[in-house]
């Protein structure tokens, strides 16, 4: 019976070893890489606001880390503000960082905004760079600059053009009793003084 | 004639022949009618057993026919799923009722073919049974291709009704992909767990909002009421004289004369008790003084009409 439990035990370590060093093979990291588009609306000549974020949910850091969007075509897109092409030296297990750039596209029209590459090594001791593509927004639609303004503009100068053509309906009356009120205030300032004086 | 007879013959037995053969038929017919009363009878008893043995057999239907489209996932294929929105820790997912849910699916290429992602899709499932449907989100295509040894992200987002708010769901998020090669058909299961629908409890509400400043309004219409109460029967129980003095004082003051005074000229003069604080004071001058001048000086307003009708 001990030498059954004894080699029972044994084997049980040995499972365990084994599972141990599986897993210990296992350790790579998995990056999950999301490109969103944070604009309610595309409007030609407007600053479009793309978000990269990378979450790394394996077991070890992934490092070298290098996102590259090639979709915005220099054609097409003015880059404002940010960098399509970052590099990042180190993503630790379980963290997630956040990239964002800033895009003005010169045209309107429907665009597909499609995936950025990513490269990453997926382990200290790794070789082989792991590629991946990060998830689409999609097709979207960038409208004119004209359409957007017609429906969202301010109407700065069709108010003051409203403000100076009702003037003169607000303002003659205005001056008629103006001027009636202080024909009235001199004849009552001048009755006081009379009876001031006869007073006195 | 005889042809006649004949055919007469012909059309009579063939008739009884059909209609001998169709008895038996109906004979059999109503036989498994009888048959089919006697198990709906007894279905009638329990009728939610009716319903899942329903249910059972709608799976069994569906499990055949994924069984013939797809085998399931690929072993060349490596997926993950991760939750972006709501961020949860560890345990139970709860989702907000009504909110945008999104999630990330990571898609690892393991093998040496090329892998087409074609659709995800996700729905609602009745917890204790996964064939009952109960929300179907939007099938979206990607049609992504993942070259071999290369990852993708798909992102997906939806929305739970509001309606299911409190409720347990089982959410089922299927993967569709095909090798690009052979173009067999995969379907992988990415989430198949039971989660909680919970109703978010936003800080403010229109309603509510709307409820409070509706409470403000009475409280203030209120105030204004009580006031009003209280003034005037503090007034008619005698000691409002303060007002009138204080009404009586600012006449006084625009005038240039004590206010004291002021009030008892027109306490004087006054035998009906009308109240003229509104009157303009330069009017309450000329009113005073007028009658005077008309009973003093009716020879002035003789000379004046003289000088009048010069004209």
């Amino acid at each position: 019976m001990k030498m059954y439990r004894i080699q029972f035990l044994l084997a049980a370590f040995v499972a365990l070893f084994a599972t141990g060093l599986t897993d210990e093979e296992e350790t790579s990291a998995r990056l999950l890489v999301s490109k969103q588009i944070l604009n309610k609306y595309l409007v030609e000549d407007m600053d479009i606001i793309v978000k990269y974020t990378l979450y790394n949910i394996g077991n070890s850091a992934a490092l070298n880390v290098e996102l590259n969007d090639n979709s915005f075509h220099p054609e097409a897109f003015d880059v404002v503000g940010g960098q399509l092409r970052v590099s990042l030296d180190r993503i630790p297990p379980g963290a997630n960082v956040s990239h964002v750039a800033v895009v003005r596209p010169k045209k309107f029209g429907y665009f597909n905004f499609t995936a950025a590459e990513i490269s990453y090594l997926p382990s200290e001791d790794a070789k082989e760079v792991q590629m991946a593509i990060t998830s689409e927004p999609g097709e979207g639609v960038i409208i004119a600059f004209r359409d957007y303004d017609r429906k969202f503009s301010p109407h700065v100068l069709d108010w003051a053009a409203f403000a100076v053509m009702t003037l003169p309906s607000l303002g003659i009356p205005f001056l008629l009793w103006y001027s009636s009120k202080s024909k009235y205030e001199t004849i009552v300032k001048h009755k006081k003084e009379k009876s001031r004086n006869k007073d006195d | 004639m005889k042809m006649r007879n004949l055919l007469l013959i012909y059309l009579l037995v063939g008739s009884s022949v059909i209609l001998t053969i169709n008895n038996g038929a109906v004979f059999v017919n109503s036989e498994d009618a009888v048959e089919d009363e006697v198990e709906d009878d007894v279905d009638v008893e329990g009728e939610e057993t009716a319903v899942t043995e329903e249910g059972e057999e709608e799976e069994e239907d569906e499990g055949g026919s994924e069984g013939d489209a797809s085998p399931g996932a690929s072993l060349d294929a490596d997926t993950t799923i991760l939750f972006t929105k709501p961020v949860t820790a560890t345990g139970s997912l709860e989702l907000p009722a009504g909110n945008l849910v999104e999630l990330l699916i990571g898609f690892s290429n393991k093998g040496e073919q090329e892998f087409v992602l074609e659709a995800v899709d996700a729905s609602f499932r009745y917890p204790m049974d996964f064939a009952f449907h109960i929300q179907n989100f939007s099938t979206i295509a990607y049609n992504k291709v993942v070259p071999p040894s290369q990852e993708a992200t798909l992102a997906y987002s939806f929305i739970p009704s509001e309606t299911f708010a409190g409720r347990p769901f089982g959410l089922s998020v299927n993967l569709h992909y095909r090798d690009s090669l052979s173009g067999a058909v995969y379907k992988e299961s990415v989430y198949n767990e039971t989660v909680q629908v919970v109703e978010l409890e936003e800080g403010l509400d229109g309603e509510t909002f709307f409820l409070y400043v509706f409470l403000a309004a009475c409280a203030v219409l209120m105030l204004v009421a009580g006031q009003q109460l209280l003034a005037s029967s503090v007034g008619r129980s005698g000691g409002g004289g303060g007002r009138r003095s204080g009404a009586g004082g600012l006449v006084g003051s625009l005038r240039g004369k004590g206010s004291g005074n002021y009030h008892m000229e027109t306490g004087t003069n006054n035998p009906n008790d009308v109240d003229y604080d509104w009157v303009p004071p330069q009017m309450l001058n000329n009113l005073s003084k007028s009658p005077k001048q008309i009973k003093q000086s009716p020879r002035q307003r003789k000379a004046k009409r003289s000088a009048g009708a010069d004209d």
